[in-house]
């Protein structure tokens, strides 16, 4: 039984660790090529190891691109989304779980029904809107169509329908009214979710694509993942360059990821219906 | 001055019914129990004093004020629920002060005010603390101690002891007569546990399908209640019942043949006549063996209590009676015997559960 056991152990972790290489090698790639000069990118000679240390399409991304424009746009858009999102989804998932109003049923299954509208399907009319707004190349344009996450109203309305009936009615009695029990017991009671929805939140805003590449036509006001499409544009097929971008775009990211790794595992959990 | 007034109170959800015409007083600073089975409406009751049910008739009002249709914070009562429903992410002080920092009350104030019901409730050692860290026992009180700095005029608690283990339930038990007495204040407790209601309670209002079956002190209650609901609610182990018809009557009370046997019922007031169906009702300490007359038992189990015990026998038609014995050590399991009671401590409804006095 035991010599099963070892063996079945053996055999997971070979598994998961060639999984894991699997996985991590094109990050490990990126990086091995972003240290590379571009010649010896495309050199037959180029192994697999590291075999120069070359930070040149580093400097060439952080000075001769607007990387620190695409950085600004990138922070302040993704910062502006996921306390709006935050702040309405909260609000709107107390007003849907604890007030009683005419259409709130209606309303609730309308939003659940958002839920399934792929963003693909809404960024002609989106896009048409956003025109009629004037706000093509503005942060407006790109904010104003993220701020509607379905996922975070779901989810904060399941929490707040957990809280115990007595727990408001005590809010009552101590003479508080709905702002007094949103921000006062239930956003603190549930600081965990509000924590895990604005990683997730961020993440999701930080990594949009299309609508940023659709909305943003000029340089200077694109976010990162947009701005990475203009480093190949501008100095043909760089791809240490690319690599480099790709990888500063990537660290905020990757650094808020490993400093609240348990907040967001438990984010992605809560938001796939794991758990909650 | 009257602590709470309910005059034709009524509550119903859609086409349902669930407090039909209520009238009753708390007088001020009395301990007012309410108690009877699920769903007899002693909660909704509760709550509708509270605000946080509204009424659909009938008038609430608390010391004098007319609070039908006051919002919750403006009646002057506190409440103390059944889960406690204290706030998880605060502390013990800031629990017990969070209505007065919600009014905005001045910060030192507030301190006091907190000091003393810590004081009160032997928390002062735990303000610190979350409830998380608090066991039981000292949640219930902090939820008291919430209750009391609020300085309300009527305290409303809501089956608040359910949650506790027996022995706790004792000890808190004890600990809220003493605080209703040390703060003298109105306060209405709702129960299913009529333990807890006679030995908390001034006056008991026993509920039953949203009418309160019969209100006033507990030990009138007991030896002198006005159905065979009240008899049979109030009182463990409960009142036994018997069925029979009356044989004979003269003008100290009735002969009834019940179980094979025949008791004697005292009554003062007009006797039912001869061939009425009636229902007895003994308490089990006021049914002893007898020697002769009495109802026929064979004795099935014997709940032994160290100083008492209950004895369970069966009657030849099947009915479960209780009699108490005291400090008796012989067991009379299996045993064949007669049972009775004084005339004066029979008590007679009629079929459909009036008390026939």
């Amino acid at each position: 039984m035991n010599h099963q056991r070892r063996f079945e152990n053996i055999a997971l972790t070979c598994i998961t660790l060639v999984a894991g290489i699997i996985w991590i090698f094109p990050l490990y790639w990126a990086f091995v090529t972003s240290i590379r000069s571009e010649d010896r990118v495309v050199s037959e000679a180029a192994g697999l190891l590291p075999d120069e240390f070359n930070i040149s399409s580093y400097v060439d991304a952080m000075f001769n691109t607007s990387l620190i424009d695409w950085y600004i746009n990138s922070i302040g858009t993704s910062l502006i989304i996921t306390l709006v999102v935050l702040v309405t989804g909260m609000m709107c998932a107390y007003a849907l779980s604890q007030m009683q109003f005419p259409g709130r049923r209606l309303l609730y299954g309308i939003v659940l029904a958002s839920f399934m509208v792929p963003a693909q399907a809404l960024v002609v009319p989106q896009f048409v809107l956003m025109n009629d707004l004037g706000l093509i190349n503005k942060w407006g344009g790109i904010i104003l169509p993220q701020l509607v996450v379905p996922v975070v109203i779901i989810v904060y309305k399941q929490f707040f329908d957990a809280v115990p009936k007595e727990m408001k009615e005590a809010v009552v009695l101590d003479g508080g009214g709905d702002y007094t029990l949103l921000f006062r017991v239930y956003l603190p009671l549930n600081w965990g979710i509000t924590t895990a929805l604005g990683i997730i939140t961020f993440i999701m805003s930080w990594n949009a694509f299309l609508w940023p590449f659709l909305v943003i036509t000029t340089e200077e006001m694109m976010t990162i993942p947009v701005g990475i499409t203009q480093v190949n544009d501008a100095f043909g097929v760089a791809y240490a360059r690319i690599m480099s971008v790709a990888l500063l775009a990537a660290a905020p990211v990757v650094i808020a990821y490993l400093i609240f790794q348990k907040k967001v595992t438990e984010a992605v959990m809560i938001s796939s219906g794991v758990k909650g | 001055m009257s602590g709470v007034k309910l005059t034709n109170v009524k509550k119903s959800f859609g086409e349902v019914d669930v407090i039909k015409d209520v009238s009753l007083e708390v007088p001020k600073g009395e301990f007012g129990v309410f108690v009877g089975p699920s769903g007899c409406g002693k909660s909704t009751l509760l709550r509708m004093i509270a605000g946080l049910e509204e009424t659909s008739g009938g008038r609430i009002e608390i010391g004098g004020r007319d609070v039908t249709d006051a919002e919750p914070a403006r009646r002057g009562v506190a409440m103390v629920f059944q889960s406690y429903a204290l706030y998880p992410h605060l502390t013990v002080a800031e629990n017990m002060g969070f209505s007065l920092s919600l009014a905005r009350a001045p910060r030192h104030e507030r301190e006091e005010k907190v000091r003393e019901a810590a004081r009160i409730l032997q928390l002062t050692d735990h303000l610190d603390k979350k409830p998380s860290a608090l066991s039981g026992g000292q949640r219930q009180r902090v939820a008291i101690g919430r209750a009391i700095v609020r300085e309300p005029e009527v305290f409303l608690f809501d089956e608040p002891l359910s949650n506790l283990d027996a022995e706790l339930r004792v000890q808190m038990r004890l600990e809220l007569t003493r605080l209703h007495r040390q703060i003298g204040a109105t306060m209405i407790y709702v129960t299913h546990d009529q333990v807890e209601a006679m030995t908390l309670a001034d006056d008991i209002f026993v509920l039953k399908g949203g009418h309160v079956m019969q209100s006033g002190r507990p030990l009138t209650l007991y030896d002198d209640p006005d159905n065979r609901f009240v008899a049979g609610f109030i009182g463990s182990p409960a009142m036994n019942f018997v069925n029979g018809t009356v044989t004979g009557t003269d003008s100290g009370g009735i002969t009834v043949q019940a179980e094979e046997g025949s008791l004697r019922a005292a009554l003062s007031g007009p006797k039912p006549g001869e061939g009425t169906r009636v229902i007895l009702g003994i308490r089990p300490e006021h049914l002893a063996p007898v020697s002769e007359g009495g109802l026929p038992v064979t004795v099935e189990v014997a709940e032994e209590l160290g100083g008492n015990s209950y004895v369970h026998a069966r009657s030849a038609s099947g009915a479960d009676l209780v009699f108490e014995r005291r400090g008796s050590r012989d067991s009379l399991e299996g045993q064949k015997l007669h049972i009775g009671a004084d005339a004066d401590r029979i008590m007679a409804f009629s079929p459909e559960g009036g008390r026939l006095r």
